[in-house]
C-alpha cells in the first residue's frame, strides 16, 4: 500500500512550494488516476516518488508498504517495487536496448534476493514481453530509445516496467505523444501488469487514457493538494467542466 | 654551450639561430653527440642524422609560440631528456597491462626492446639492418622534407635507433594485424622510425602499441611512422599508448594515401603521463577516405594531446574525425583538427567531432579544429563539446534499479565506446573495449 500523508515539497535551489499538504492512500490491487491542469503538481509527485534530486520533502511523508521511501536512493526505491514510467524517456546514446534492461534487470533482482537470469534465459524473457508489446527485437540493439518515435518510447517504457516487475507502478503521461493504436498498445500492456499484488497510481490530463485503463478511483490534484476525490466517473465530469470547479478560474 | 654551437656550424648554417637553454635540449644534442658514431646507418643515413640535429639545434624544443604546440609546451614542460636506449634488445618486454589485453593479437608482433627489434617475423624487417644501403623508398621516406618542419621529428630522424618496415605487396590481404609492441626501459628514452608500404589494392590491419609496465620508473619515447598507402589499399591503423606518471611520448604519423583507398586510424591514448600523437595525412589521389576515430582517458595531471592535419590536395576524398576523451583529476586533453582543402580540392567531404567527457571540474580540454577551405565547392563541418555526466541519465538508470556507480560507469564506458565502435577488427575492438573499461575502473 502507498501511502502519501501531507506532503510537501519544495524546488530544492528555488523557494517554489510545489506540492503543499498532499495526502493519498492506493492499496495494492488497485488503479487511482491522478487528473491536474498544468502545474499543479503532477509530475512532481511522480518525481518524489521515484527519488530525482532537486526536490526537497519539507513536511510529511511517503510509506510504501509501511516504510517511508524519503531518503531512499532511487535505485533503492527500486529494488523495493517503484518504478515510474517517464513523461519524456530519455535517450542514451551508446548503451544497447538489451544491455541497459539486462543491467537492470539483474541489479533489481539481485537485491531482491531472486537469481539473475543468464543470458538465454533473459533474452527468452524479454523477447516474449517484447512481441506482447509490439516490439522488434531489433530495436533493442539500438542504443536506448535513439531515434525512437514517441510511441516506440512509450512502449519501451512499459517493456521496461514489464521486465523489472514492480510493485508500484507509477505513469506519468504516458498517454502523450500517442496516436490512438499506440494508446490502445500501451494500456493494454499495463493492464496485463495489473494484480492482486500491484498498485498503480496513472498520472494524466485527459479522460481518453482512462477508457483503457479503467481506475478504481479518480483524483484531483491542483495547485498542490488533492481537490477530490470520486470514482471513475470522476474523469468524465472533468472532461465536460474542465478543473475550473476546484483552481477558482478556468483551466 | 659548446657543443651547441658545434652542432650548428655544421647543421643550417643560414637559419635564425635560437640559444639554446633548457637542460633537455642540452641532453639531446649530448645523447646525439655520444651516440652519433653507434647510430646505425651508412653515409647517407649519417648525414641526414646531421642536419636533422642542426636544424633541431636551431629550433629547439617547440613553446607554446608554435602553434602547433599552442597546448603542449615541450620546451616547458620537458626539464630533462634521458639517455638513448641503445641496448642490445635482450630486456623483457615487462609486464605492461596492454600486453595481458592483446596478448592473443601480440603472440606474432614485433617487439622493440631497449630501442632495438628483437626478432624479425612474417617477413617484416628491421629498419637499423638496412641503413647501411637502404633502398630507394626507404632513403625517401626517411629524408621526407616535410618532417623538417618540426623540431619532435627531427629529433626523431637524429636519434632513431631502429624500426619496422613493413612492406605489403599489391593485392595482399595478411588475415592477422601486424603488431609491433615498444617497450622503453625504465629511466630511457628510445627513438624509433618505422617505414610502411602498402600495395596496390592490400588490405591490412597495422597496430602499434606502446606499453607502460607497472613498475616504477619514467620513460621517454619518440615514435615515427611514415606509410605510405597505393591505390585502392585499405589500411587500418590502431595506435594505443599508455603513459605514466612522468613519462613522455611522441608519436607521429606521416601518411600519404593514393586514389580509391582507405586509410582508417584509431588512437587510443591512456594514463597520467604526456603524451602527444600528431598526424599529417595528405590526399594525392581521388575518392579516397580518411576515417579517423580516437579515444583517451587521461587521469591525474596526465596530458594528452591529439593533432591532426588533413590535406586535401585532390578532389573527391572524404575525411571525418571522432575524438573522445574522459577526463579526471587534472587532466587535460587537447584536440587540434586543421582540415585544409587546396582551391583543386572541390567535392572535399570533411566532418570532424571532438567530445570531452569531465568527470573532475578541475580538468580541461583545448579543442581547436581548423578549416583552411581554398575550394568552393566543398562541405565540411566540425563540432565539440565538453560536458560532465549527465545527471538526468543517472537517475533515468537508478530509477530503473541501476546503482549510481554502475550507471555511472555505463554511460562513460558509452561515451568512449562510440569511438571505439569504430575499429573494425571484432579481436582488437574488443580487446580495447576492455581495456578502457578497466582504464577507466582505474580512474
Amino acid at each position: 500500500m502507498l501511502e502519501i500523508k501531507n506532503l510537501h515539497v519544495k524546488l530544492e535551489d528555488e523557494d517554489k512550494v510545489i506540492l503543499k499538504g498532499l495526502t493519498l492512500t492506493v492499496p495494492k490491487g488497485e488503479v487511482h488516476a491522478i487528473m491536474g491542469p498544468n502545474g499543479s503538481g503532477k509530475s512532481t509527485l511522480a518525481y518524489v516518488l521515484a527519488g530525482r534530486d532537486g526536490y526537497e520533502v519539507t513536511d510529511g511523508d511517503i510509506l510504501w508498504n509501511g516504510e517511508s521511501i524519503i531518503g531512499m536512493e532511487p535505485d533503492e526505491r527500486a529494488a523495493k517495487g517503484v518504478f515510474l514510467a517517464f513523461q519524456y524517456p530519455m535517450e542514451i546514446p551508446g548503451v544497447a536496448g538489451l544491455t541497459f534492461l539486462r543491467t537492470a534487470t539483474n541489479a533489481v533482482r539481485k537485491r531482491r534476493d531472486l537469481p539473475e537470469l543468464s543470458t538465454p534465459d533473459f533474452l527468452k524473457v524479454v523477447k516474449e514481453k517484447a512481441a506482447k508489446l509490439n516490439i522488434d527485437i531489433q530495436m533493442l540493439k539500438r542504443p536506448v530509445n535513439v531515434g525512437f518515435s514517441g510511441g516506440e518510447k512509450k512502449r519501451s517504457e512499459i517493456l521496461q516496467m514489464a521486465m523489472l516487475e514492480p510493485t508500484l507502478c507509477v505513469l506519468d503521461e504516458t498517454d502523450s505523444g500517442l496516436d490512438i493504436d499506440a494508446l490502445r498498445i500501451v494500456s493494454d500492456g499495463v493492464n496485463a501488469l495489473r494484480s492482486p499484488d500491484r498498485a498503480m497510481l496513472v498520472i494524466t490530463h485527459y479522460q481518453r487514457l482512462l477508457n483503457h485503463i479503467v481506475p478504481d478511483k479518480v483524483h484531483v490534484l491542483t495547485d498542490g493538494r488533492i481537490q477530490k476525490t470520486g470514482g471513475k466517473e470522476l474523469a468524465l465530469e472533468l472532461e465536460k467542466s474542465g478543473y475550473a470547479d476546484y483552481t477558482g478560474k478556468a483551466a | 654551450m659548446q657543443l651547441a654551437d658545434q652542432v650548428l656550424d655544421k647543421g643550417d648554417r643560414g637559419m635564425t639561430v635560437q640559444m639554446l637553454t633548457t637542460k633537455a635540449e642540452q641532453a639531446i644534442l649530448k645523447s646525439f653527440e655520444d651516440n652519433a658514431t653507434d647510430l646505425p646507418g651508412g653515409t647517407a643515413v649519417a648525414e641526414l642524422r646531421r642536419a636533422a640535429i642542426g636544424a633541431f639545434a636551431s629550433k629547439g624544443l617547440p613553446s607554446r609560440r608554435v602553434e602547433e604546440f599552442k597546448y603542449t609546451d615541450l620546451k616547458a614542460n620537458v626539464k630533462d631528456v634521458l639517455p638513448l636506449a641503445v641496448g642490445d634488445a635482450s630486456g623483457s618486454a615487462g609486464d605492461g597491462a596492454l600486453s595481458k589485453h592483446f596478448a592473443a593479437l601480440a603472440e606474432n608482433a614485433v617487439s622493440f626492446v631497449d630501442g632495438r627489434g628483437v626478432a624479425e617475423k612474417n617477413g617484416n624487417k628491421f629498419l637499423a639492418g638496412l641503413l647501411s644501403s637502404p633502398p630507394t623508398w626507404i632513403m625517401s621516406a626517411l629524408a621526407d622534407k616535410e618532417l623538417a618542419a618540426s623540431a619532435d621529428l627531427l629529433l626523431n630522424t637524429a636519434l632513431f635507433t631502429d624500426g619496422a618496415v613493413i612492406d605489403i605487396a599489391a593485392g595482399a590481404e595478411p588475415t592477422d594485424p601486424i603488431v609491433m609492441v615498444t617497450s622503453t626501459p625504465n629511466n630511457a628514452l628510445t627513438a624509433l622510425r618505422h617505414v610502411i608500404r602498402v600495395g596496390k589494392g592490400a588490405k591490412v590491419t597495422i597496430v602499434e602499441i606502446e606499453q607502460a609496465p607497472r613498475t616504477a620508473g619514467v620513460r621517454q619515447s619518440s615514435a615515427l611512422t611514415q606509410i605510405e598507402v597505393a591505390d585502392g589499399a585499405e589500411v587500418a591503423h590502431i595506435k594505443v599508448v599508455e603513459a605514466r606518471k612522468g613519462s613522455l611520448h611522441l608519436s607521429h604519423g606521416q601518411v600519404s594515401l593514393g586514389a580509391n583507398a582507405t586509410y582508417s586510424p584509431f588512437h587510443m591514448t591512456v594514463g597520467d603521463g604526456l603524451v602527444r600523437n600528431s598526424l599529417n595525412v595528405f590526399f594525392n589521389g581521388q575518392n579516397t577516405t580518411f576515417d579517423f576515430a580516437a579515444a583517451s582517458i587521461v587521469h591525474g595531471t596526465g596530458h594528452a594531446d591529439t593533432t591532426l592535419v588533413i590535406d586535401h590536395t585532390v578532389p573527391h576524398c572524404t575525411s571525418r574525425e571522432l575524438f573522445k576523451t574522459v577526463l579526471d583529476g587534472q587532466a587535460r586533453a587537447v584536440f587540434q583538427g586543421k582540415v585544409i582543402v587546396r582551391p583543386q580540392a572541390q567535392k572535399s567531404d570533411g566532418k570532424q567531432m571532438a567530445q570531452a567527457l569531465m568527470l573532475s571540474p578541475d580538468t580541461e580540454f583545448d579543442s581547436k579544429p581548423e578549416l583552411e577551405i581554398y575550394a568552393d565547392d566543398v562541405v565540411c563541418g566540425h563540432g565539440s563539446t565538453a560536458a560532465e555526466i549527465d545527471s538526468d541519465l543517472i537517475f533515468y538508470c537508478t530509477s530503473r534499479g541501476i546503482p549510481a556507480p554502475v550507471a555511472r560507469a555505463m554511460l562513460i564506458e558509452s561515451f568512449i565506446g562510440e569511438a571505439i565502435a569504430k575499429v573494425a577488427h571484432d579481436g582488437l575492438r574488443e580487446a580495447l573495449t576492455v581495456f578502457a573499461r578497466e582504464s577507466l575502473t582505474a580512474v
